[in-house]
Order: structure tokens, then sequence, then C-alpha cells
């Protein structure tokens, strides 16, 4: 069976013109997806059945006893931190809240650790965005800064930017300028119309030297930036100030690097000066198929898109404080429910190090670095491929990922709200 | 001798990011690009093993040639290994410094190890290996 427009649940280009091709509960071609997603929908190797961690062995349990494990782990534990949720659906997201709330827990999803300093500087000075069809449409200037999508988010170039039609721009693929910053000559890099190649951590630096040409003040400016000559720092900002319309897409190599917020805040304050001249616009890439929507229904069920500390009774947001990595690294928690997502993976060791002292409980379709840490996993439903929801692709734009095809699995909703379900009536 | 370490995506972790038990997963995140020049002052070949030491401890990569990175730079994709020598600090921000870390680097005639050892280490118990 052929099934035609799915929605890719891979990264957050949220690809919706997807064809897969199905036979019994496995897809086993898939056409117009990259490699990324490809991979992930036919994604094969899921664990069979819940775990729990028996000493040093491993025991198969039902979904009942580990759904009532995870709500007892919850519920008894003073500070318990409900973590991941970017590789679930809002639906999901909604009662992660409820519970975290519930049990005055901690929650957060992946975003601290990925776009979360870009949120910071959002809150400081706004964020001048528009959706990705409005920079495929209009803009002649796209510029990745920090980013590589060639790697991170294979169609991005040719479904929004450097190789897709435009419709007010007659020949877009030689009308469009593409613009790449990065400390590395990535792949994108390799493509682009100019590379400015930066000195690490020289960001700041190089975005406050564009902001000074765009501003008038070129004769400011020393022979060499962090590692850029004068004259290709005048002839990037010429560049965007003659685009009709200009678009930035930055990515980690802003929010991970020192300075890390601020980074984001110079690139933003950047936009603005360009909006004298011309139309510009500046978003983040975001990961996580799903990312964007953890911050959207967290922001609009407590007013915070990540890191909301219920423990006062009320929604309580401090990045640094109440963020999952530091709660981790000062083992702060007592108890950790992960969903959809793998820190052991992707955090630093010393968090690991806690995980490995406390009760865990993962909701994943696979064994993951994470499962490690586990006293039980239990694996659910795939979002995107045996279980449908809603995910925000990384423009904002809420997109519902759909079923191909039926399992026994439990979709994340599904599980967490019998978890819920009994933590309300025993809590 | 000493490098900047940068972390970041590859097309290979990103195809086998769902399946972290995985011999391909393990060997792409384990990877350190180096600049060729670098490697010759190390006495490294293609595929050569070293020590990366790290703020919080050390940990064994294979180095492959890059172009993409600068002399005095390494770049390790996202992943356990170079997040077992990543310190947890985040400066007040929720964010660690993934991407500028200072490690020492030197040839090493140890293996690296697969993922579930590292957990292992650590005090995790491995499933599926």
């Amino acid at each position: 069976m052929i099934v035609k427009d799915v929605v890719c649940p891979f990264c957050g280009c949220l690809c919706d013109d997807i064809e897969v091709e199905v036979e019994g509960n496995r897809v086993v071609a898939v056409a117009n997806a990259c490699e990324l997603g490809a991979t992930k929908l036919t994604g094969e190797r899921r664990m069979k059945n819940p775990i729990l961690r028996d000493g040093d062995a491993w025991k198969d349990i039902s979904y009942d006893e580990a759904i009532r494990y995870a709500s007892d782990m919850l519920l008894s534990a003073e500070r318990p931190l409900l973590y991941g949720w970017s590789g679930t659906h809002g639906e999901a997201q909604c009662v992660g809240v409820h519970m975290a709330e519930l049990v005055r827990g901690v929650i957060d999803n992946t975003s601290s650790v990925c776009h979360g300093p870009s949120i910071l500087a959002i809150q400081e000075v706004g964020h001048p965005g528009c959706t990705l069809g409005v920079v495929k449409n209009r803009a002649d200037l796209v510029i990745y800064w920090g980013s590589n999508p060639i790697d991170a988010h294979p169609r991005h170039l040719s479904r929004y930017t450097y190789y897709a039609d435009g419709f007010f721009l007659e020949n877009a693929f030689r009308d469009r300028k593409v613009i790449v910053v990065d400390i590395r000559k990535t792949e994108t890099a390799n493509v682009a119309d100019e590379f400015m190649q930066i000195q690490p951590g020289g960001d700041y630096a190089v975005l406050s030297a564009l902001r000074a040409i765009v501003r008038g003040r070129a004769e400011s400016i020393p022979q060499t930036v962090a590692g850029v000559t004068r004259e290709q720092l005048i002839r990037v900002a010429n560049l965007c100030k003659e685009a009709k319309f200009g678009a930035v897409y930055f990515g980690l190599g802003l929010t991970m690097t020192q300075g890390k917020y601020k980074n984001i805040r110079n690139a933003i304050e950047l936009v603005t000066e360009l909006n004298r001249h011309t139309k510009f616009t500046i978003s983040a890439m975001r990961g996580h198929y799903n990312v964007y929507g953890s911050n959207e229904v967290n922001t609009w069920m407590t007013g915070y898109p990540f890191g909301i500390d219920f423990s006062r009774g009320i929604a309580f947001y401090n990045p640094g404080e109440t963020t999952a990595v530091d709660i981790l690294a000062r083992k702060e928690c007592d108890a950790a429910l992960i969903v959809g997502s793998d820190p052991a993976a992707h955090f630093p060791r010393r968090c690991l190090e806690h995980l490995a002292d406390i009760p865990v409980v993962q909701l994943d379709p696979y064994p993951n670095a994470t499962t490690a840490f586990c006293n039980v996993q239990i694996p659910v439903a795939v979002t995107g491929i045996d279980a449908e929801g809603t995910a925000y692709r990384m423009d904002g734009v809420p997109i519902r990922t759909r079923k191909i095809f039926s399992t026994e699995y439990p979709s994340d909703e599904e599980v967490l709200s019998r978890m819920y379900a009994l933590m309300q009536e025993d809590g | 001798m000493r490098f900047l370490m940068i972390t970041g995506r590859t097309v290979n972790q990103g195809v086998t990011v769902e399946n972290k038990t995985s011999v391909d997963y393990a060997e792409e995140t384990s990877t350190c690009f180096m600049h060729g020049f670098d490697m010759l002052d190390l006495g490294l070949d293609e595929g050569d093993t070293v020590l990366v030491t790290g703020p919080c401890g050390t940990v064994v990569m294979r180095v492959s040639a890059s172009s993409e990175v600068e002399l005095g730079t390494v770049f390790v994709p996202y992943g356990p290994y170079a997040n077992h020598i990543i310190d947890a600090d985040t400066h007040s921000t929720g964010m660690p410094d993934f991407k500028s870390h200072a490690v020492e680097i030197e040839p090493t005639d140890e293996e690296p190890k697969m993922v579930h050892k590292l957990m292992e280490d650590l005090g995790g118990l491995a499933y599926d290996r």
C-alpha cells in the first residue's frame, strides 16, 4: 500500500510530502524523504515490551505494571524531573505538564540544550521571524549562520531556500544568494555563494562589526575581525542591504558557544538594523521534529517555554537553575521521567552519574543510551508512524502527523494519560 | 597536544541516532575529525585511536582526516563519547559549552568502547547489547 503526504517525524522541517510503501506494519520504501527521514520511517529493532531492571538483569513486565511503577515513582519523589518531550506529539506534552504540576516537579524539554539560549534572546529583544513559505517565495538572500543544513536539515535548501522555486522570484536559483557563516567549511559552505569563515568564538564580534557597517560606521572596523577581513564584512553587509528580502537561519553554532544567548541577541539586533534598509527576518533551525511544539505547549500552559519548576505550587522559570542539565549536575532531583529524548547520549557525564543514582522511567520505542539508567522503560508507538498527533514545524506552523499503520504499541499520550489518571487517584 | 573540541550534527549521526546500540552509531560518534597536518604532528594515520582528555575525564576515539576543520580544532559528532568528557557547567543558561571545550589529545593503543560500556562505566546496565 502506498501512503502519500506522510509527515516526516525527524527534524524541524516536518516535510509533509513524503510517500511511503507499507507492507503489513512495516515501511518498506520511502520516497521524497532525506536519508535521515527515510531511516527513521523504516526503523526497526523496537523494544518489544516494557522492561524492569532487576539487580543486574532485565525482566519483562506488563504495561499495567510499568505504568503503576512510573506513577508511584513520581508520587513518592520530592523533586521529580520530567524531561524530554521534543520527540513526541503535543497532546502527550500537555499531559506531561499536568503531571508535573500535580507532583510539583520540574518539567524541561530538549530546547534547554538546543535553542534554549535563542529563546532567552527572543525574550529580551523579540523575534522578527516568518514562516518558511514566506522565505521560499520571497527571499533573495539567505544566510545560514552556525548551521549546516546539508547534514542536519537536508531538505531545508531544496524545499525552502537555495534550490526551491519562489513565487515572487523569476528565476529563484539564479536570483537567490546564499551566505554561510561558520567556523568549519561545511558541505553547506561548499555550495554557498559566499562563505565567511570566522575563528571559533568570534560570532559576537563579527555580528557587532556587521551592525556597525550597516549603521554607516565601516571606518571603525579593523582590518580583520575574528579572522574575517574588513573587505568581506563590508561586502556581506552590502549584500544584506541590497537584498529585497533577506532571511537568517541560525543554528547551534551560536547557541552552544561562549556568549550563548548574547550571540543570538546580537544576531537579532543585526536583523533589526537591516530592517531600516530592507526586509529581513531571522529564525532558528530547530532540531527535533516537535521541539518547537514543546515550547509552544509549555508556554500556553504555564507561561514559560522550558525549565518550569512547580515546586512552589506555581510555575517558576529560571534557566540555569530549573533546567535539566543543572538539576542533574547538582544531584537535585530524586526521580526522572524521560519522554521522547535520550539524555544519556546528549548530556555531560556528571548528569549521567546522577541518573544512575535515582529511579528513572523512560518512554521510548527503542533501546537507547538512557535505557542503561532506567528502572523501567515503556516502549511506545512512534509519532508519525504508528501514532498521530500535532507537531510544530521550526517556523511555528502546527502540522498534524499521520498514522501510517497500526500496531499494538500505545502512544505516548495513552501511556501518560493512564499514568496521570493513576496519579490523580492516588495523589 | 591541545585542541578546541567542537561537537555537531553529521548525516551519519542522524541516520544512526535511532539505533544507539548499533556499531555504526558507536563508530560515528567516536570519530574525532582532525586536520591532516595535526595528524602528522601527532604521528597519526587514518583510523588510529587517540586518548582525548577533557575537564571531566578521558575517552578513546578514532581519528579521521577532515578538510572541514581548521588546525588546532577537532570536530566530534554529537553523542556519548564527546559528552563523556564535557563539563556540565551551563554558566546559568541551561546550556553546557558543547562547542567550545579545550581538550588534550594523544595517541593511544586502546580501542574506543561501545556505547553500552561507556554507560556501564557510569553506573548503568546495558540492554540489548
